[in-house]
């Protein structure tokens, strides 16, 4: 273990980390570009200058390119490193356009920071900048190439982390330049990424652009919900309106990165057609006298039909929160049956893999990425969790096998970012004993005993659950026998049902009574239920989320419910014919509009106490390790705090 | 679209490299050779041929100054700019040829035969100031040299 001694501060750390690294462990921040922790070296910028002033190596040296070795002596504030900083940081600003206020990175911007900290601000060059043509990239990113200061990061991770074909760099010298052969939409599913990698204005989310500032923003930590891997995300808001969202950092999920869909896909969150009123046969009320009206639907169903005709339904995008109170509601009910899932299949695989994992077999992102083989079975991996591609790529490059097994179930849009072989079945993946190897596939509609093979082979495993929290609604499933809707509306076992953030297909409404549903957006259920009760999205509320792995995360609420401000319909305006848009309201009201949302486990909790239960904290019980996690933090695997099976 | 033969040359040159991306200059001269500079169509092609993308190809086109992305003359003219040519009055060479040819840098002239490009060193610091007709190189240029070359260069093949 090297120990060498940074600014008078003695350290040690692991051999092979650089001078910047060992700096940046005890607070020292030295001013970079070039460098990134997820990507290789390439100290392309110059910026990171340090002097060495004893050791095995003198003078001046790039601190990001230079591995902390025992006896050095290094000076972060030694005047000829921070002339030749100040004098890299002029450099690269010479074409750089003054625009900070005309663009869009400008708050979050490194290049401001560091052109700051390296002490350049008066501009003595006076001669012509260097301009560029830029290109159309798609909907998602716009390109502003005179900005670049040509840190190679973007080319870094859209080529070689990302296996991205199809943006580089071209040209030499004062020409290089970043972009694409001819205009077009970026091709890879990460190329969302580059807004966060490139430390300028470069790349700008085209979707939230010219909205707002960084110190506008309200943030909060939040977990994706797309899919199961439960990427961390901070998304940005202003004024009630999600205007982007970024990655944010996990090494144990997603690293440093997050996919196109996790940035891009957000509209329905904005969405001014969310239906957002609590209503009551077609009109709408106050958001109590809807759960008033719910619960005397529900006693008086029970009185008619008895309990165990009606059916509380969820689904995978309920919080954990959310799952553990629909158990609790269902047993107010008097008894009540619970669903977490429509369909049998799902609920059979998703309970498999929730049954069969556990702190042994359950490989960590990690040991995909080690791994010296991964079978691929029958998994359209850019559909059901895109970031693993990422981590499988990584054991591609230092040289693992990849196989895909049954490919041809598969639709063909996929190209994945490493190449494999295609193979029949599982027994033609040749490999002894599991060796290092790790198995990927999505539990939902898998047959158990299929399941159960794959966790036999020894191979660390990957069983990516059908929705985000499915893993949750398989523990829960379990936990009080939970039945698939499907199955229980085809035996004729149910006849009503409460919905809870429920995708109920259309055909089993003919068959059954819905007396309420709580959502955030407008299922088939939502016209047939004469209760609505609008709840709160994941970026509205607190909750919980347990990945495929089993890793429980903590979300937080990043900003309050309600209607946008943009676009916000004339009638909050007081006026119809004022001029709106532009202004918030003039009017004082005590509600926000459209702001009567509810996280959906309250709305539970209600409805338990107006049916006579108790108030119930939901984590509390075997549950409540869990309240104490920090939503920064890296989560916890259920089965390390004696969770699971 | 290139002739049979050239293409069955081509795949034979990537097939015997140890790495597709080692035989990209080579296929890129080729198809240059072929089309007299490297077309957008040249460099899909040589994408095909080489199994990387058209963008990776780009990179590589755009990176050497001796691969053309844009039409040139019968004979392209590199003339050094580079340091030692500089301090040997390279200036004065490359102010002749532009007023001689009546094109600036970058430039082809009207009869098509000489496009001057700059360049970046070529080896033949020791002959300063140096340059390169049609592939040809000329050291130790003094203007009445420089009237010769072109001469001469002007009717050989
Ligand atoms: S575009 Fe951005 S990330 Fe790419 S080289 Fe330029 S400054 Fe760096
Ligand atoms: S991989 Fe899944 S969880 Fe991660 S960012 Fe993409 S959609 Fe979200
Ligand atoms: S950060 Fe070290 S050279 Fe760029
Ligand atoms: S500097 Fe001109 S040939 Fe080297």
């Amino acid at each position: 273990m090297p120990k060498l001694i940074i600014d008078d501060i003695p350290v040690e750390v692991a051999p092979g980390t650089s001078v910047l690294e060992a700096a940046r462990s005890v607070g020292i921040t030295i001013p970079h570009f070039c460098y990134h922790p997820a990507l290789a070296i390439a100290a392309a910028c110059r910026l990171c200058a340090v002097k060495l002033l004893d050791g095995p190596v003198k003078g001046i040296q790039m601190s990001c390119a230079l591995p902390a070795q025992d006896g050095m002596v290094v000076s972060t504030t030694d005047p000829e490193a921070l002339k030749m900083r100040s004098l890299v940081i002029e450099w690269l600003m010479l074409n750089h356009p003054h625009d900070c206020p005309v663009c869009d990175e400008g708050g979050e911007c490194l290049l401001q920071d560091f052109t700051i900290a390296g002490g350049h601000s008066r501009r003595r060059y006076q001669g012509k900048k260097r301009t560029f043509q830029n290109q159309y990239l798609g909907e998602g990113i716009h390109h502003e190439m005179n900005r670049c200061i040509e840190c190679y990061r973007c080319v870094r991770f859209y080529q070689d982390y990302a296996g991205g074909t199809d943006f580089g760099v071209m040209g030499s010298a004062g020409r290089v330049y970043f972009g694409r052969f001819q205009e077009g939409a970026l091709e890879s599913p990460f190329s969302g990424n580059l807004v966060d990698i490139c430390p300028t204005g470069v790349f700008t989310d085209k979707t939230g652009r010219f909205r707002a500032r960084y110190w506008d923003y309200q943030f909060a930590p939040s977990i994706c919900q797309h899919c199961s891997v439960g990427c961390n995300t901070s998304p940005q808001n202003f004024e009630r309106e999600t205007i982007k969202i970024v990655g944010r950092r996990n090494d144990q999920v997603n690293g440093w990165f997050i996919c196109d869909r996790a940035r891009f896909d957000k509209t329905y969150l904005n969405d001014p057609q969310r239906p957002r009123e609590p209503r009551l046969d077609g009109a709408t009320c106050g958001y109590d006298v809807a759960v008033d009206a719910a619960a005397k639907s529900i006693r008086e169903f029970v009185r008619q039909h008895g309990a165990d005709k009606l059916a509380f339904v969820g689904s995978t995008r309920l919080s954990l929160e959310g799952m553990i109170l629909l158990a609790q509601l269902a047993d107010a009910a008097g008894g009540a049956r619970i669903c977490y899932f429509g369909d049998a299949g799902q609920q059979q695989g998703s309970m498999a893999a929730a049954k069969l994992l556990n702190e042994e077999n359950t490989a960590y992102v990690k040991d995909i990425e080690q791994a010296q083989w991964v079978s691929l079975h029958a998994l359209d991996l850019m559909e059901e969790g895109p970031m693993l591609a990422l981590a499988v790529r990584k054991a591609f490059l230092a040289g693992a096998q990849i196989f895909l097994v049954a490919a041809e179930a598969l639709p063909a849009r996929d190209v994945l970012p490493f190449k494999y072989t295609s193979v029949e079945t599982l027994n033609q993946v040749p490999f002894e004993g599991g060796g290092k190897g790790v198995i990927i596939c999505g539990a939902g509609s898998k047959d158990p005993d299929l399941l159960a093979e794959m966790a036999s082979s020894g191979a660390k495993l990957v069983m990516l659950q059908p929705g985000p929290n499915g893993f949750a609604a398989a523990l829960l499933a379990q936990e009080h026998g939970a039945a698939p809707l499907k199955e229980l509306v085809a035996a004729r076992q149910v006849r009503g049902v409460v919905c809870f953030e429920a995708d109920v297909p259309e055909v089993l409404l003919a068959d059954v009574e819905v007396l309420a549903n709580a959502d955030w957006r407008r299922e088939a259920v939502t016209d047939t239920s004469p209760i609505f009760l609008p709840t709160t999205t994941w970026v509205e509320s607190d909750g919980t989320a347990i990945n495929f792995e089993g890793r429980a995360q903590r979300f937080q609420r990043t900003r309050i419910a309600g209607l946008p401000l943009k676009g916000l319909d004339p009638k909050y305006y007081g006026s119809a014919t004022e001029a709106v848009s532009l202004h918030p309201p003039r009017v004082h009201r005590k509600e926000v509009p459209g702001g009567a949302e509810r996280d959906a486990w309250r709305v539970m909790a209600q409805l338990i106490e107006r049916l006579g239960g108790e108030p119930i904290e939901p984590l509390s019980g075997k549950w409540s390790s869990l309240k104490s996690l920090d939503p920064e933090g890296e989560g916890v695997r259920i089965f390390e705090i004696g969770l699971g099976e | 679209m290139i002739p049979e033969t050239l293409k069955i040359s081509l795949e034979a040159r990537v097939a015997s490299a140890i790495t597709a991306r080692e035989a990209a200059v080579d296929v890129m001269k080729e198809l240059q050779a072929h089309y007299g500079w490297l077309t957008d169509e040249a460099v899909e092609e040589a994408a095909t041929l080489l199994g990387l993308s058209p963008l990776q190809v780009e990179e590589l086109a755009t990176f050497y100054e001796m691969i053309y992305r844009r039409p040139v003359g019968k004979k392209v003219i590199h003339v050094c700019d580079s340091i030692s040519c500089w301090c040997a009055d390279c200036d004065k060479i490359i102010q002749y040829l532009k007023d001689k040819l009546g094109v600036g840098l970058g430039g082809t002239t009207a009869d098509g035969m000489f496009t001057l490009i700059p360049c970046c060193c070529m080896g033949m610091c020791g002959d300063s100031p140096a340059m390169s007709v049609g592939g040809t190189p000329y050291g130790r240029l003094t203007t009445e040299l420089v009237d010769e070359i072109l001469e001469a260069e002007r009717h050989k093949a």
